[in-house]
């Protein structure tokens, strides 16, 4: 890892390491993040994500190792540049929306009539804005998670940490959200998000880091990372093929799916070389395709075999 | 400091602007009105009056019971209970029970009774009457009322009705007594004047060696215990219901990412603080602005001169105090509401603050007993008690300048000590989902930076 602090980088944590008593949540972390990208955050359920988040917001500090937002050491002063959606998130149950969001952005540093300004786009925004004087019990949950979302972004922050936002939200509003996020991007603001739906991340994520059991299993560039698994992979569809599809030399492994197959090639075989073998054994191919691995194939290849 | 005083702001109105604020404070003025007039009120209902056949062979007692018993002599007995009752400020509570009911006149229908057949055909007699609703009860006097074993029976199918009864009880004592004592040729007058009681002015003097009523101080001192604690103990629970609900809905995480977790804590005990004074004010005022527009409307020298002095240095110190109690109560509360995952578990460990805010309540009537004793001088001291108890001895009888610094000294202590402790455990505790801390863990929170 460079010494010198790129201008692109937003986030940097470097050897991050946090326990609790005996359990180490996050062991030896170091990940970069770049502005005007969206990062995926994944890994499975208990991996250390939230933890490592709370660290990266103030909430708890690292016992080992720094994290370093916008070039400076992470601080209270810096907290007013994030917008933080905690996994586990509420509103106050009596208050009015427009009162829970002004206490919020004054929270965040934002008053008077820039915050009215901003809450009245927002909610417009959202197509809530008739809900403005209601209370949190009369709104449904849907809308409760807009106006939560709305809270992290109501400050215009720099950096997006969005902890599992899209669980609990209909299609509809995934969809929503998936343009609002892609506007804050087009900003040159950074955003983080954690999930554990690989398809959503598959189609969001500039880049990725993929976590489990507190330590970082891999990480870079979707694109990256695809291809330092892709290459033997292959979509196959075709008859009389057994002979060849038997042979461990040349294939590793077949997974059957519902009307094709996925052949894993071993390191270094050339899939022209299985193609012309295929051919050459008199089978009919009517697919053959080089593709690269869902985000879903690595995560469980990488977790379930981990 | 602008993100402090949004939290204060925020927590002060979140109190404030609540319907439940202005239902209290125009409630606990109400309730002290109700409980005050509705007990009179109802005590001096009147039942119908009481038939009692008197058998009185000696013809000597009847006459005297009849005018023992008149109007007059029963008027003059009720306002002398009442007053009693007013200065008897630490009589047990079944004395004030009767002093309050003897101040409510009760109607006799005393009928003469006259039989020949003698003490035992009367008896069997009366009890018919009795059973057949004629009468509703019997006096039987005994022939001589000379006698060691002389016995007056009373049987009245009203048992329960014990002002009637107290009242002919002494009624029937008088009368007798002043039968004895014309049969023994003394002039009641004579005796009267004999046994008149011992005039005892007694007044308590304050520092400068000025008089002062003692009753109306009794009674201001307890009204001032019983209002701080009754203010100490909802704003205690306001804030562990505030700190549990940011907890319970997940706000906390928002918040803590948002603000440092003491600035969060202590704006919601500074916020929720000023709320109580503004109820305690509006309480204060409204007594201040009725005393003093009653004093115009009316001459009230009388009674205005047994409300005691409170100069705006003992308004002062009240204030203080309360505000020395509010942070020690509200600090336990918050840390109480960052252990616990619900409301309802964290009444549960509510109950130990709110035993000590009692215990402290019932220390008041020691100090108001004897505001110098060493018992006082230490529970005015002592954290947790002071501020309820410190007050009432300073409208009692203010001590000393040195001990009241010291225990505002003493207090500010306990404060900073509490507020370290129970910014720690909010600081974790309020992150911890699903299930309740144990005191070890919380411990190791408080050891652990």
């Amino acid at each position: 890892m460079p010494d010198t602090f790129e201008s692109d980088v937003s986030l940097r944590v470097s050897n991050v390491t946090k326990r609790f008593g005996e359990f180490t949540a996050v062991e030896d972390l170091s990940f970069d993040v770049r502005a005007g990208r969206i990062f995926g955050f994944l890994g499975p359920n208990g991996a250390g994500k939230t933890t490592t988040i709370r660290m990266i917001v103030g909430i708890t500090a690292p016992d080992e190792g720094s994290i370093a937002l916008f070039g400076e050491h992470i601080s209270y002063d810096l907290q007013n540049r994030i917008g933080y959606l905690p996994e586990e998130r509420g509103l106050y149950k009596k208050l009015k929306v427009v009162d829970q969001l002004r206490y919020f952005a004054e929270l965040k540093g934002v008053s008077g009539s820039a915050a009215e300004k901003k809450i009245d786009f927002w909610l417009e925004r959202m197509g809530l804005g008739e809900w403005k004087k209601s209370k949190t019990t009369d709104l449904s949950k849907g809308m409760q998670q807009k106006i939560q979302f709305i809270s992290t972004v109501l400050h215009d922050p720099d950096l997006l940490i969005l902890d599992e936002p899209f669980s609990g939200l209909d299609p509809v509003n995934v969809e929503f959200m998936i343009d609002v996020l892609s506007e804050f991007r087009t900003k040159q603001k950074t955003v983080i998000f954690s999930t554990h739906l690989m398809e959503t991340a598959e189609r969001l994520c500039h880049d990725i880091i993929l976590i489990n059991k507190s330590k970082k299993v891999i990480g870079g560039s979707l694109r990256e990372v695809k291809e330092s698994y892709g290459t033997n992979l292959i979509a196959f569809r075709g008859n009389g093929a057994e002979r060849v599809l038997g042979d461990r030399s040349m294939v590793e492994k077949v997974v059957s799916h519902a009307d094709e197959q996925e052949l894993h090639l071993p390191d270094g075989v050339d899939p022209q070389r299985v193609l012309s073998a295929l051919l050459e054994s008199g089978a009919s191919v009517s697919k053959f395709e080089i593709t690269e691995p869902s985000l879903n194939d690595i995560f469980i290849e990488k977790v379930m075999n981990a | 400091m602008r993100k402090f005083l949004a939290i204060v702001k925020h927590e002060y109105k979140k109190v404030v602007l609540k319907w439940s604020f202005l239902i209290g404070t125009l409630l606990l003025p109400a309730l002290a009105l109700v409980f005050t007039f509705v007990p009179m009120i109802i005590f001096s209902l009147r039942g119908e009056p009481t038939r009692i056949a008197v058998y009185d062979p000696s013809g000597k007692i009847l006459s005297r019971l009849e005018k023992n018993l008149s109007t007059d002599r029963l008027m003059e007995k009720a306002k002398k209970a009442a007053v009693d009752s007013l200065t008897q400020v630490d009589a047990s509570q079944e004395e004030k029970m009767r002093n309050n009911a003897a101040q409510f006149m009760q109607d006799f229908n005393l009928i003469p009774y006259e039989a020949s057949g003698g003490t035992e055909a009367a008896r069997t007699d009366l009890l018919s009457k009795i059973q057949r609703g004629e009468i509703d009860a019997y006096l039987l006097i005994p022939q001589d009322i000379e006698a060691k074993d002389a016995t007056f029976e009373f049987r009245s199918r009203k048992g329960g009705d014990f002002i009637s009864n107290d009242t002919l009880k002494d009624a029937l004592n008088e009368a007798v007594r002043s039968q004895r004592l014309a049969d023994a040729n003394i002039s009641e007058e004579r005796l009267s004047e004999l046994s008149a009681a011992a005039n005892i002015d007694a007044k308590g003097i304050d520092e400068s060696g000025e008089e002062k009523d003692s009753g109306g101080v009794l009674i201001a001192s307890f009204v001032i215990g019983l209002m701080i604690y009754i203010t100490l103990a909802i704003y205690g629970q306001q804030i562990l219901g505030a700190v549990v609900e940011e907890k319970e809905t997940r706000i906390a995480e928002i918040l803590f990412s948002s603000a440092r977790p003491f600035e969060l804590m202590m704006g919601k005990l500074v916020g929720v603080g000023l709320a109580g004074l503004t109820q305690l004010g509006i309480w204060v005022g409204t007594v201040a602005l009725l005393l003093g527009f009653i004093a115009l409307q009316t001459d009230l020298s009388a009674m205005l001169s047994s409300v005691p002095t409170i100069t705006p240095l003992m308004v002062l110190y009240f204030l203080i105090f309360f505000l020395l109690g509010f942070f020690i109560y509200a600090s336990i509360f918050a840390l109480i509401g960052s252990m616990v995952t619900t409301v309802q578990e964290g009444g549960q460990f509510a109950f130990p603050p709110i035993m000590i805010m009692l215990a402290a309540f019932y220390f008041c009537f020691a100090v108001i007993r004897d505001p110098n004793s060493t018992l006082s001088f230490w529970v005015t001291l002592a954290p947790f008690l002071a501020p309820i108890t410190m007050p009432v001895r300073i409208l009692a009888e203010t001590p000393p300048f040195w001990q009241i610094a010291l225990s505002i000294i003493v207090n500010i202590g306990a404060i900073a000590g509490l507020v370290w402790v129970a910014a720690r455990v909010y600081r974790v505790g309020m992150l911890m989902y699903g299930k309740r801390a144990t005191i070890p863990e919380v411990w190791k929170w408080i050891r652990q930076a």
